[in-house]
């Protein structure tokens, strides 16, 4: 390719500069409010304390998200293409997954998780496998989405004019040759946006697997609170982190998704 | 012509749920020949068609191209790559450059390496006279020039045989006449062709034998002389005087 190409290449994404006219209402509430927070924060011992306390949960919840999104990215796709398949075995059973993990709660599905498969599990393999912790956590949360993610997936797929299968195939392009090169490079584009949003309910909801004792950020807080009984600075604190990090992971969605959306 | 038929097309039945879109067509055609189906909308022109490559699969006969039959054969693909198809809204791949639209199938299906593809790529841009196009989107062309991106697509795949599925009809009228031209070419090279047009120019110019089909039927294989001085059928004669004002 020549420079001058990989100039007009460059030119069609947009450079990262936000211009005020782009910068909504909320943002501008939410900047004054967290001046004020923070300023609050930065003159006062106790919050000092508490968010020094609180920020170590920040970690585990981080790892959490991030390796369940990655799995769920996959075990979606895998059923979301087995969802718009034409075999009927591939169909009857992602549909099944995708209804049941659908229709439990994902508290349910961690409580599930932790309590009933990881200890049969254990029992079964002689204690070889051994989901305790952290990986029942993370395998909960990833079904969980996978299901979700599943349908996201069918949907972008199924957004695609049936047209550009058919120019695929007619060429000589197998099923998946055509999936892999021209239906799927386009549906992601489309479903970048609920792709995203997915990843931001999921940080969210990790906050759920406090509940078979992972010391995640809402767990440390509640650790804080149970410890010095101060229960307005330990869940302002715990509720500041999560913000702070869903405004951050909004901001990233929202850039990638117009990279993407440039075509 | 007295070679074997490339496509041999026996007794093919298709229907849409109640609707039957083919009823019993039988038709050959030739290595080298131009075959224009015309006919009425819904009359199963472009089903037909679809049929040869199956996009469609047939309900009832038989349909053999190029030795291969179609219902029956494993790899289909293989045939596929074989007859190029042209469709109505082009259906260029919106999140490729013309060039890569054209590089796309060679690479994965002919199993070219990126610079012979690219090679072939612009030189079929070129013959469809749009060599300069070659980074352009298809959102950046117009129509016609999408047309012919997807025309030198399924010629970069060198095949026997190219099926157009009503390639202008929805081209805006300066537009037309780029495309085919290009089809005239072909034609003159001795391009084995398919076309499901109402251009009658096209008709005039390259076609060796004229098919209409009316409700799924044929009613009369001629060729363009007979077809406009003195077609036998009166549904030929009818349909005609519809579309030449």
């Amino acid at each position: 390719m020549t420079a001058e190409a990989k100039e007009a290449r460059r030119g069609r994404i947009l450079p990262f500069t936000i211009s005020w006219r782009s910068v909504p209402w909320w943002a501008v509430i939410l900047a004054i409010v967290g001046i004020f927070v923070g300023w609050s924060v930065l003159t006062s011992q106790a919050y000092l304390d508490a968010l020094s306390f609180i920020v170590d949960g920040v970690k585990l919840t981080l790892q959490v998200t991030i390796i369940s999104y990655l799995i769920g990215l996959v075990v979606g796709l895998i059923f979301g293409l087995m969802r718009v398949s034409d075999n009927p075995i591939f169909y009857a059973f992602s549909t099944l997954y995708v209804e049941v993990m659908r229709g439990v709660p994902l508290l349910v599905i961690i409580l599930y998780m932790g309590f009933v498969v990881t200890p049969r599990l254990r029992q079964a393999t002689g204690g070889q496998i051994d989901l305790q912790g952290l990986p029942a956590a993370i395998l909960a949360i990833a079904i969980c989405y996978g299901a979700y993610m599943a349908e996201v997936y069918r949907g972008g797929i199924e957004s695609i004019e049936h047209g550009q299968m058919e120019a695929a195939r007619s060429l000589g392009m197998n099923y998946m040759q055509a999936m892999r090169h021209v239906v799927l490079p386009q549906a992601i584009r489309r479903i970048l946006p609920p792709l995203g949003n997915n990843l931001i309910s999921m940080l969210k909801d990790s906050s759920l697997i406090s509940v078979i004792a992972l010391n995640d950020l809402l767990q440390t807080g509640r650790l804080y609170v149970s410890r010095t009984y101060r229960a307005f600075e330990g869940y302002n604190s715990v509720a500041l982190l999560y913000l702070t990090m869903t405004l951050f992971l909004s901001l990233v969605v929202r850039i990638v998704e117009r990279k993407a959306a440039i075509e | 012509m007295n070679s074997e038929p490339i496509i041999t097309i026996e007794n093919v039945y298709k229907s849409f749920g109640h609707v039957k879109a083919v009823v019993d067509v039988s038709m050959e055609v030739y290595p080298g020949e131009v075959v224009v189906i015309i006919g009425p909308s819904g009359g199963g022109k472009s089903t037909l068609l679809r049929c040869i490559n199956k996009l469609e699969t047939i309900d009832r006969g038989r349909i053999v191209v190029d030795g291969y039959s179609i219902s029956e054969t494993k790899n289909i693909n293989k045939v596929r790559a074989e007859i190029g198809m042209v469709f109505q809204l082009f259906n260029l791949f919106p999140h490729l450059t013309a060039l890569e639209n054209i590089t796309l199938a060679q690479r994965v299906v002919r199993k070219r390496g990126e610079k012979e593809a690219k090679r072939v790529a612009h030189e079929q841009l070129e013959k469809v006279g749009i060599g300069e196009k070659w980074d352009s989107y298809p959102s950046q062309l117009s129509g016609g020039q999408q047309q012919r991106v997807a025309i030198a697509r399924a010629l970069a795949m060198d095949p026997k045989i190219m099926l157009f599925d009503e390639p202008t009809s929805a081209l805006d009228p300066e537009m037309i006449k780029g495309v085919l031209d290009v089809m005239l070419d072909l034609a003159e090279e001795g391009m084995t062709m398919v076309v499901v047009s109402h251009e009658m120019g096209f008709v005039r110019a390259a076609a060796d034998r004229v098919a209409l089909l009316d409700e799924g039927s044929v009613v009369e294989v001629t060729t363009p002389e007979k077809l406009f001085a003195a077609p036998e059928q009166d549904r030929t004669k009818q349909f005609l005087s519809q579309i030449l004002h």
